[in-house]
Formats: C-alpha cells, sequence, structure tokens
C-alpha cells in the first residue's frame, strides 16, 4: 500500500524552514568553533594509515555543544604513559552551512574527500582552547524530519599530538601545540667579531725557513708528535711544527709538516722527528736562515667569533725581501680563530708586520625567525620548522627536524636560512627583512600609477634600487625604486595597487636580506618535555655502567 | 636480628640501567617523495609516579590542548623474584678494596627482576619502527656491566632477557572508541642483591714469608731455606724526576743521553713515559746503557725533555689496591735454630 497522497512527508519549502530554523537556532544558541580539516602529506599502503598530516586551513562554523554539561569521556587520568586527557565532545553542525561555506574549499588534491566534514579532521573549540579530533560524524540524528536530514553530529576526541604540521594562520590555534612534541634546540652565532693576530718577530735570526716532506710515511692512523731538536744559541727559542695526516685508498700517511714555531738561534738545521700516530716511515728535513729575520709565530690577541670556515690570514710585507705567509685554525664548535700557523716565516723582516684576519662568514646574523617558519641548513639541507626563537640568547626551538637519508641533521657552521617558498632553480625564495633604510610618510598618486610624492625635501634618501616595502593593497612585493625626480616624486619599477589617491601612509625604504644566521651547535635532544627522562637515565647510568663494549643503542 | 642499615641502591641502579638500554630511539616520517621531514626520539620515563607531581609537570596550566603527545615508551619493576640458579654458597665471602681499607662481603643473592616495556604509538609504522630497533639485539638476552656496590666497585654483568611480546591493536568496533596501538615487551634483568658490607681488621697483603724446614719436625729440626715475595713496583709513584733525557729515544734504543746519570747505579730500574728499563751501565755522566721493556713493559718512543724516574721501595710501599705490579723475591737459606715467631715478626 502507498502512502496516502493526501498527506506530504515533507515539501522541499518546508524542508528548507527546517534547515533555516536549525541554522538560525545554531548562530542563536552555538559556539563559534574552527574546522580545520587534514591533509594527507604521506599516505601509506598495506599498512594503511596516514604517517604525515598537515592542517593549514582554517573555517569558522557555529556548532551546538551536545554535551552540553561538560566534556564527555573519561576525563583527565593517569596512565602508564603519563597524563593523558580523555576529554570528549560532541558537536552539531548544521549541514547546509558545512556544504555552502567549508565544502567548496576542500576540492583541493590534497583533500581526501571534500563533500562532507571527515574523520581525522580538527577541531578548534575556543572555549576551552582545545584541539578536538573528529572521531565519527554521525548523518542521520535526528532521523529524516520530514524526509531529510539537516545536522551533522561530530563525535569529537582530544587530539593525540604527534609531529602534525598546524599552520592554520590562525595564532592561537598554532601557538597551542607550541610546546607539544620533539623539541630540539639550534644556538645561532649572533654577531660575528673579527680576530685580531700579532706577528712575532724575534730580536735574533736563526729560524727554520722551510720543512720538506721527504718520506711521507704509512700507518698514521692519528696525528704522530713532531718533535724538532732545541736551539742551542742563548736568547733562541724551540722551533715547533704539527703534522697533518691524510688517507687515501686506505692508507694513511702525513700530508704536509706545518710549522707553529719557526724558531731562532738555529746555527744549523735542526732533526726532525715524528714520531707515534701509529705509523712509521715519515721524514722531514728543514732549511735554516742564519742571518735575516722572518715572522717565527703569531699571538692571537682577540679570537674572535663566528668563524665557521678557517679565515684568510694577511700579512705585511718586509718591504724587501719575502712576504710571510700564514694559514688559520678555528675551534669550529665555539667559532673563534685558536691558532695561526707559519706556512711561510717569509725572509728580510726588521719590525713585527701587521697581521690582518679576514671577517668571520656572517658578520651579523639577520632577522627573526616566525612561528612555523622552515628553516633549512644551507649545507645539510636539513629543515625544521620553528618553534620559538629568541632574539636576546640566539636559541631557536625547532621542530619537525627533516634530516633526510644522508644527513644527521645540523651542522655546526652551517648557514641556516629561512625557506618560504620554492624559486625557479631550487631553494631560493627567503624571507627577506630590511637591514637599513628608514621610514617615512607619502602619497600615492593614481590608480595604476607608479609614483610616490614624499616632497622634494625627503627624497634625498631615496635610492635607486631600493627595495620599497609591502603595503596591502598598494604596493606588492619586489618593488623597487625606479628613478627620483627632484620635484619629490619616486618612481617605482612595479605599479601602486591602489585605486584612488592614498596620503600619509607609511613607506619602509632600504635594503633587503635573508634571515640569515650561522649554527653554533645542534642540540638534537628535547629538553622541554616535562614527560621524557631520557637525558636523565643517560646521565644516571653513565655513573653505574661499564660502556667499555660501548652500548650498542647509540652513543647518545 | 636484622636491622643493620645498609642500601646500595641496586634495585634502583637495575632500573636505571635497563632504562638507558631504550633511551635513544628515534623514528622518522617521511613525505610522499620518501624525503624525511621529521626525526624524533621516542619519549622514555619509568611509568609508576606520585599522581600529584605527574599532574603538576605534565598539566601546570590545567588545560591542555591535545590528549597525549606521542609515540612514548615507559617501563615499570613488575615483579622480584629468587634465581635459584644462579645460587653460590651462602657461607662463601669475598674481600674487596674500598681503595684504602679492606672489607668482607658476603655472595650476594641473585634475583630476577621482571620489567615491562609498554610502547604507545600513534601509528603502527612507528611501532615497528621502535620495535625493529630493540629486537634485534636482544638473542634472547644482553648484558649489561653495572657498578652494583659502589662502595667497593663490584661490577657485575646483569644479563637482560627479553621473554615475550604481545601487543594490542583495538581497530576492530565502533567508532567512538580510538584505535590503541600498544606493544608490551617482557624483560627479565637478572641482578644480584648484596647484603651489608663489613670493615675487617684485615690489611692488605704485602709481604709473603715461607719457611722451609727439611723435617716434618718443626720443634727440633731448624729450617733451612728462606723465600720472601714482596710487590714491586713497574711504575712510578713518588715522582723524583731523577734526571731527564736529552734526546729522543726511538724504540730499540739501549744507550740513552741523560742531563745528568751520577744518581743512577747499575741494576737500577728506571721509568719513562710507562717504558721500565734497567740500568746496565754508566759509560759517561750524560750517558745511561739500559735494558729496554723491562718488567713486560712496551718498548716505546720517548720524547726528548721526557722525566726519568727511578724506581725504589719507596715506589714499591706507594702501590695502590688494584695496580699492576711485579714481585721482589728474596731467598735466604739459615744454618741457625731459630724460629719465626708471627706474634712479635721476629726470629727466636
Amino acid at each position: 500500500m502507498a502512502l496516502n497522497p493526501f498527506f506530504l512527508q515533507g515539501s522541499p519549502g518546508e524542508q528548507r524552514l527546517i534547515q533555516n530554523l536549525i541554522n538560525e537556532q545554531l548562530q542563536i544558541y552555538g559556539v563559534e568553533v574552527t574546522y580545520i580539516p587534514r591533509k594527507f602529506v604521506n599516505k601509506q599502503s598495506i599498512i594503511e594509515e596516514v604517517q604525515s598530516s598537515k592542517f593549514d586551513d582554517n573555517f569558522l562554523i557555529e556548532a551546538y555543544v551536545n554535551t552540553y554539561e561538560g566534556y564527555s569521556g573519561a576525563g583527565d587520568i593517569m596512565t602508564k604513559f603519563g597524563v593523558s586527557l580523555k576529554d570528549e565532545l560532541t558537536l552539531t553542525i548544521s549541514k547546509e552551512r558545512f556544504e555552502d561555506f567549508i565544502a567548496p574549499f576542500l576540492n583541493d588534491d590534497e583533500y581526501e574527500l571534500a563533500t562532507r566534514p571527515r574523520e581525522g579532521d580538527l577541531v578548534f573549540f575556543p572555549l576551552g582552547t582545545r584541539l578536538f579530533e573528529v572521531k565519527f560524524v554521525e548523518h542521520e540524528q535526528p532521523f529524516y524530519q520530514l524526509g531529510k536530514n539537516y545536522v551533522y553530529q561530530l563525535q569529537c576526541e582530544l587530539f593525540e599530538y604527534e609531529d602534525e604540521l598546524i599552520d592554520t594562520g590562525v595564532d592561537e590555534i598554532d601557538r597551542e601545540i607550541e610546546d607539544e612534541g620533539f623539541i630540539t634546540t639550534l644556538n645561532l652565532v649572533g654577531t660575528g667579531v673579527t680576530a685580531t693576530v700579532s706577528a712575532n718577530v724575534p730580536g735574533i735570526s736563526g729560524y727554520i725557513r722551510s720543512i720538506s716532506l721527504q718520506n711521507d710515511g704509512s700507518g698514521y692512523t692519528s696525528v704522530p708528535t713532531v718533535s724538532i731538536s732545541t736551539s742551542r744559541s742563548i736568547g733562541g727559542s724551540n722551533a715547533s711544527a704539527v703534522a697533518i695526516t691524510t688517507e687515501r685508498a686506505g692508507v694513511f700517511s702525513i700530508k704536509e709538516v706545518v710549522l707553529t714555531n719557526a724558531g731562532s738561534g738555529y746555527t744549523q738545521a735542526p732533526d726532525i722527528s715524528i714520531i707515534g700516530g701509529g705509523g712509521s716511515g715519515a721524514i722531514a728535513t728543514c732549511t735554516v736562515e742564519t742571518t735575516q729575520k722572518g715572522v717565527i709565530s703569531y699571538t692571537v690577541t682577540e679570537q674572535g667569533r663566528g668563524y665557521t670556515t678557517p679565515p684568510v690570514i694577511t700579512v705585511a710585507g718586509p718591504g724587501s725581501g719575502t712576504t710571510a705567509t700564514a694559514s688559520a685554525v678555528i675551534d669550529i664548535s665555539n667559532t673563534i680563530l685558536s691558532s695561526v700557523r707559519v706556512t711561510d716565516p717569509g725572509i728580510g723582516y726588521t719590525i713585527a708586520p701587521t697581521v690582518t684576519v679576514a671577517d668571520p662568514n656572517i658578520i651579523t646574523g639577520r632577522g627573526n625567525f616566525g612561528y612555523n617558519d622552515l628553516v633549512v641548513g644551507q649545507t645539510s639541507n636539513t629543515e625544521a620548522r620553528v618553534r620559538s626563537w629568541d632574539s636576546d640568547t640566539k636559541v631557536l626551538k625547532v621542530t619537525n627536524v627533516g634530516i633526510g637519508s644522508t644527513v644527521s641533521g645540523f651542522i655546526p657552521g652551517e648557514e641556516l636560512r629561512i625557506q618560504t617558498g620554492i624559486g625557479n632553480t631550487g631553494l631560493l625564495l627567503h624571507k627577506t627583512v630590511f637591514t637599513a633604510g628608514f621610514t617615512t610618510t607619502g602619497r600615492f598618486i593614481g590608480a595604476g600609477t607608479t609614483i610616490i610624492s614624499v616632497g622634494s625635501g625627503n627624497t634625498t634618501r631615496f635610492t635607486v634600487g631600493n627595495d620599497i616595502g609591502e603595503i596591502e593593497n598598494i604596493i606588492g612585493a619586489g618593488v623597487t625604486v625606479h628613478s627620483v625626480n627632484s620635484f619629490g616624486s619616486i618612481f617605482l619599477s612595479e605599479k601602486t595597487l591602489n585605486t584612488t589617491h592614498l596620503t600619509n601612509q607609511t613607506i619602509s625604504v632600504g635594503t633587503t636580506s635573508f634571515i640569515s644566521y650561522n649554527i653554533r651547535q645542534y642540540d638534537n635532544r628535547d629538553i622541554y618535555d616535562e614527560y621524557t627522562e631520557n637525558d636523565e637515565f643517560e646521565l644516571q647510568a653513565d655513573e653505574i655502567i661499564d660502556f667499555a663494549e660501548s652500548n650498542p643503542f647509540g652513543t647518545y | 636480628m636484622l636491622g643493620t642499615y645498609f642500601y646500595h641502591e641496586i634495585l634502583r641502579k637495575t632500573v636505571i640501567a635497563f632504562g638507558t638500554l631504550f633511551n635513544d630511539i628515534h623514528i622518522r616520517h617521511n613525505d610522499n617523495t620518501g624525503k624525511s621531514i621529521s626525526d624524533m626520539k621516542v619519549a622514555l620515563a619509568y611509568g609508576p609516579m606520585q599522581k600529584f607531581l605527574a599532574r603538576l609537570e605534565q598539566q601546570p596550566d590545567l588545560n591542555r590542548a591535545t590528549q597525549i603527545t606521542l609515540p612514548r615508551m615507559s617501563f615499570e619493576m613488575t615483579n622480584i623474584a629468587y634465581d635459584a640458579t644462579r645460587k653460590a654458597s651462602i657461607t662463601q665471602t669475598f674481600k674487596a678494596s674500598d681503595g684504602s681499607n679492606l672489607r668482607k662481603v658476603f655472595m650476594p643473592v641473585p634475583y630476577n627482576i621482571g620489567f615491562e616495556l609498554n610502547i604507545l604509538v600513534k601509528l603502527n609504522d612507528d611501532g615497528l619502527q621502535i620495535i625493529e630497533q630493540i629486537l634485534p639485539f636482544f638473542q634472547p638476552s644482553f648484558n649489561l656491566t653495572v657498578d652494583l656496590v659502589s662502595v667497593i666497585g663490584e661490577k657485575r654483568d646483569i644479563s637482560v632477557v627479553l621473554d615475550n611480546i604481545s601487543f594490542q591493536d583495538d581497530y576492530e568496533g565502533d567508532f567512538a572508541t580510538r584505535r590503541a596501538l600498544i606493544y608490551t615487551l617482557n624483560f627479565t634483568a637478572k641482578t644480584y642483591l648484596f647484603g651489608p658490607v663489613a670493615d675487617t681488621p684485615e690489611g692488605l697483603i704485602k709481604k709473603v714469608q715461607l719457611d722451609y724446614h727439611t723435617n716434618m719436625d718443626r720443634e727440633n729440626k731448624r729450617r733451612e731455606l728462606r723465600y720472601v715475595a714482596t710487590p714491586k713496583a713497574v711504575k712510578d709513584y713518588d715522582n723524583d724526576n731523577t734526571a731527564t733525557l736529552t734526546f729522543n729515544i726511538g724504540k730499540n734504543e739501549v744507550r740513552i743521553t741523560v742531563n745528568d746519570s751520577t744518581n743512577f747505579s747499575v741494576g737500577d730500574r728506571i721509568v719513562i713515559d710507562s717504558e721500565v728499563m734497567r740500568v746496565e751501565s754508566k759509560p759517561d755522566a750524560t750517558t745511561l746503557a739500559v735494558k729496554r721493556g723491562f718488567s713486560s713493559t712496551a718498548k716505546a718512543e720517548h720524547l726528548e725533555n721526557s722525566k726519568i724516574n727511578k724506581l725504589t721501595t719507596a715506589d714499591d710501599n706507594l702501590i695502590e689496591v688494584g695496580d699492576d705490579f711485579g714481585f721482589s723475591e728474596t731467598s735466604s737459606i739459615f744454618t741457625d735454630s731459630l724460629q719465626f715467631n708471627p706474634a712479635t715478626r721476629t726470629d727466636s
């Protein structure tokens, strides 16, 4: 028996009315939550799970809290794995509102499904400032009122965080996980200081002019000691040298012998012995200059800061004779100049010459990191996401360190930059900051014109080629000063974006640069997590465990 | 009866030793191109803890945006059981030195400590990564050398045996229950519990003296031969710096040049770096002829200006517990009829 044709079980008009009433009720009695859809970064087959996800979108939607007396679920409980918050929440959202205002934006390739709320997505609940994960979407409750369903019920549970990227653009949401997850520490070099070095020219001659390696020996698996017989003259000083070893095709030998002090008061060439290091056979001889004087050693008077590669050392010439040359040795963990070696003591010096040390690679680390910025080590190509940045101590906390398969993380000494996008030729687009310049106020003329009017007196500080800071709806990215005329008009390389005249706009002018720092040290432990005791175990075990046979689980 | 206070913290040390095995396990995640985008060290903690402390430390702001951060590992001691198979005689004691005095220790009691290691992961793949980094090292046991009683430096090998592995994966059922992935590994750590360490009046034996008689009748038959052994230092203790080398010497050179040889006599034992030599002759005031690599020490090269120390009875007296040393042996033949009195340590 068919349905009674004299009664209508819900007309489209009635259904629309109910939907509208529901929408209105939700907007009156609901809570404004943020719906954050999940993007799959890596979905694994066979085991069938999403290994990496990111949440980088946000949609405001009103939702009614079904469990209005509080969260349901087991509450805060103590587990084997520490404190776990088992709060649950059931939210009702309007089907129509979701389909009209959220679903159309979910048609990206990165989304698995676009038409309905999805399990696995997040909901930010502003009352408790908590992130809930949708466990189940119930679409049939209430059950077909007038032949249709009007709401979705989202059954949610607090989010279990691992290493998902949450970069919705809403600071309040993104920073909820600022202290969660595995966070490691980068210590960066702040300001570089140029080292200073003085040269030592002794009062008497008799120094080693050069050392030549007659036989490079073999088997030197560690650095041997170079012993030079002592100076026999009164007032003389003893020479010293170091050996530098090398390895070719599994054969360890001496590469060269470098003087650290050329000595003085030698009347004949001293004996040089190369001892230890596990090898044998190396023979070195030297020649001695007994009439003229040279630079026999160097004293580091200021060790500087910020050296991640050995700087070039330049020694002033003697006037007539041979100019001395020297090489630098750095302490990379502290980024300082530790010593200077004598490559060639030169000849013909009467007084100590001036020694110039090249500036450190980065004189000043530049810029400030922002939350969730992607930073890239320029040598190791290690990537990480910024969690916090202390510009005073130059400590950068990072998470999601992607160390690749061939590197073991950040390398001390390498340069760290922010990557904001991929350029045509790779990792080129970097966030820029104004390193110099000034701000002024000006008037933008006309729609699409290219002129700023700042008054003739103010144009003197504008230089052709200067970068102009972005101003929303007025100046886009990458605009530079094209030309300046004497009547107070600045011509830009691109058209301005405004359609009317605007006055009193603050204009930033200057040069831009990468945000760039050098890494002093990378600590790959999480020293901030309150649960983890990995470090504590290591510390206490070091006192009681005999690791004579080494720890197969790694050296920590 | 019981109640001599002692606490070697052996169980605590066993917990620490067990925990340190698993404190450096990492997992990695990749993006869909295979590039590593995240490397995490798996957090480890001893599970049981004071509840208020857990809440104060892990939930200081009361509110927390997330349920928990994963992956996590926790372990706990589950049982303590006597192990009869490793038991030594209960009356047996051994003596050990605490550095200066001799201490007497009864043989320890062997106990098996059960440990349960739990691994909570969000993804199955994370669990597999962790498990795969642990299992190959237990075949089925892994030995740790632990300084169980620090006062006597008693190091024992503790064998940690992997007994069984189980895991729970609640993927079935309604969608209201979240999937929980927990791996549980059960281990037995074979440790030893030591009783109190007693002081003893006994000192270290620094001299052994043996008198030989030719007859069992010790009262009437005279002693014939005495053998005395005392420790002989093979390294320098008193840092006497009797002389210095004035030239480098190679491994096999037997004539060495020193700044002054007057304070050496033929037969003296000298030490340069860690090589002991014996002076064979003194050709002149700055040269010594020596026998190299004496007292089983290794011949080595020595640098100019190295210190030369003489090994004398002063060094012999300063030998410390645990050092390597040789023996000075003397034999004497007697024709008297005296007896050695251990009480007075004289012949009478």
